[in-house]
């Protein structure tokens, strides 16, 4: 009894020093974020943003899966919904850019919530095969509507331009509304997660039966947990259409929305990090390997994700979390 | 002191399997009533409907409320606390969140202070609050089920088996702890129970339920002097 009593103070004292050392971490990660436009060549830019973009869509699927313990293999058609949303708003009706992300993240969070019915009566395979079927079917119905979407050839827009007084090219422009898009994300995601809605849908996840019996409606927040992870997705697909200027119902065919989950995956199931390694995993594995071969990108795709499963089962960010533990300490 | 449960003409199963077949008894209020039988008896099916899980006919009622009907949730709400066999513990998750989540149906300061009592009931897990649940062992995380069931503020705590997979020693400690925590708290209890020397001892009424049937009802007294009861039920002879 004794000697647990004299260890309690030091075990504090070590938690209070590794949770310093979490946010100097987050703010040196910030403070290169930050840097790194002002470095790199236009084309990295862009792709940086692009990983920012995935990042904020795997955050979603992370609520939903990671945290919620759904699945969903429909995720890319939520981010086509923003992606759509976003583009129909500014051509058709010439809003303004700024204006279309919180209806596109709404849009998405309605539509999430009517998709979130199935997943209170379903589980397993089965919600996976209803999350699959929206993802397939979006598309032609995004080709059939033609005067709204522009059918198959798309709609072209043009993409926001940086105010004069930033100074910023337009690619440093975008990136950092997408960083600043990206890091609001992570916090309302992270303080989500941390308050008693949080608990709740851990415990869903957890325990059905145990979470029932204390006072958790199920059906509630399986069908919220399809909702915020929708909401976050429509986010990320309207930032999508602002960066890339352009979409079509062939970018968002069912391969993105499983893309997006084996992203998640990789990157870390129910951890923080997950989505932004998800997003690097996403955005760099399939371009890198076009330049071995133009065959290889699928190959060498399916390759990484069973190594990755082999070598890391906790994903990236699990596998990360325990170099950094092996890494020696000078106290 | 009144009558706080009352259940009559209670019918329950699971699909086409009926498990109970009309069960009917009243637990006085601030009192431990203890279920006692041999397996398949329909003692888990019993708290299960009491707590909402399986649909059940015939009426409930808990300080003149209706519970038959009612959700689990709505139930808990109601302040029923099921503690379920095999504990129901939220593995990944701290000890401290495993106990917050059991006060999910309040919000407030009111939580911080039923941790603070759930300590001192519980010094243990004061000790492990941000150690994850699962690395506990069985005692101590049947002792976090108990403490989370508190965290509810119960007005009729529901316990399955608490001795199971406990060391004899761990059992004592616990029904010592329901004990108080029923006379500290005025909380009403049902416990079901294999061991059912242990649960006489904190018991004042105690049923005897065979085949979803009540076939004994007494005092606890009562049925612990029962020859039949000892022969088939407590293992021993008097």
């Amino acid at each position: 009894m004794s000697t647990t009593k004299v260890q309690a103070k030091p075990v504090a004292v070590e938690r209070r020093r590794r949770f310093d050392r979490r946010w100097a971490g987050l703010a040196l990660l910030l403070a290169a974020a930050i840097y790194a436009p002002f470095q790199l060549v236009p084309f990295h830019v862009f792709q940086l943003t692009m990983v920012l973009v995935y990042a904020v869509a795997l955050l979603g699927l992370n609520l939903l899966v990671g945290h919620a313990g759904q699945i969903s293999l429909g995720h890319g058609a939520f981010f086509a919904v923003g992606a759509y949303a976003a583009a129909v708003l500014m051509d058709r009706w010439a809003l303004p850019y700024p204006l279309t992300l919180p209806l596109a993240a709404a849009v998405a969070f309605v539509l999430g919530l009517a998709l979130g019915v199935p997943a209170m009566r379903l589980r397993g395979l089965y919600l996976a095969l209803v999350t699959l079927a929206i993802a397939i079917f979006l598309v032609p119905l995004l080709k059939r509507f033609e005067e709204l979407t522009g059918g198959s050839m798309g709609l072209t827009l043009a993409k926001p331009q940086p105010p004069a007084w930033s100074g910023l090219a337009e690619d440093q422009w975008l990136y950092f509304l997408t960083l600043a898009i990206a890091v609001a994300s992570f916090l309302l995601a992270a303080s989500l997660l941390r308050s008693r809605v949080g608990r709740a849908l851990h415990a869903v996840r957890d325990n059905e039966t145990a979470a029932e019996v204390m006072g958790v409606r199920l059906s509630f927040y399986k069908t919220l947990a399809f909702a915020w992870s929708a909401m976050f997705a429509g986010a990320a697909g309207c930032v999508y259409t602002w960066v890339i200027g352009f979409v079509s119902p062939d970018s968002f065919t069912v391969n993105l929305s499983i893309t997006l989950l084996a992203g998640l995956v990789v990157g870390g199931l129910g951890s923080l990090s997950g989505p932004v390694l998800g997003g690097l995993f996403v955005m760099f594995v399939p371009s890198i390997s076009q330049d071995v071969n133009d065959a290889a990108p699928g190959v060498i795709f399916g390759l990484l994700i069973i190594a990755v499963m082999y070598v890391a089962p906790t994903g990236l960010a699990g596998l990360a979390g325990r170099l950094i533990k092996k890494i020696p300490r000078k106290e | 002191m009144s009558t706080d449960l009352v259940v009559s003409d209670l019918v329950a199963g699971y699909g086409d399997a009926q498990v109970l077949h009309g069960v009917s008894f009243t637990v006085r209020e601030g009192e431990v009533c203890a279920i006692l039988g041999p397996n398949g008896a329909g003692k888990t099916t019993l708290l299960r409907a009491l707590s909402g899980m399986v649909k059940a006919r015939g009426t409930i009622t808990l300080g003149g409320a209706a519970l038959t009907g009612r959700p689990p949730d709505a139930v808990a709400r109601l302040g029923v606390a099921h503690v379920p066999e095999g504990r129901g513990t939220f593995m990944p998750l701290t000890v401290e969140e495993n106990l917050r989540l059991g006060a999910y149906v309040r919000r407030g300061p009111s939580v911080e202070e039923d941790l603070e009592r759930v300590h001192q009931y519980f010094p243990v897990l004061k000790k492990r609050l941000k150690q994850a649940a699962g690395s506990l062992s069985g005692g101590e995380q049947q002792m976090l089920a108990l403490g989370r069931a508190l965290m509810l503020r119960p007005r009729l705590l529901l316990l399955d088996e608490p001795s199971l997979g406990l060391a004899p020693l761990v059992t004592r400690e616990l029904f010592r702890i329901v004990r108080t925590i029923n006379e500290e708290e005025r909380t009403t209890v049902v416990v079901v129970e294999q061991n059912a020397h242990l649960a006489l001892g904190i018991a004042q009424q105690a049923h005897v339920l065979e085949t979803g049937r009540i076939v004994l009802s007494g005092t606890a007294a009562q049925i612990q002097a029962d020859e039949q009861v000892a022969q088939s039920y407590l293992g021993y002879r008097v």
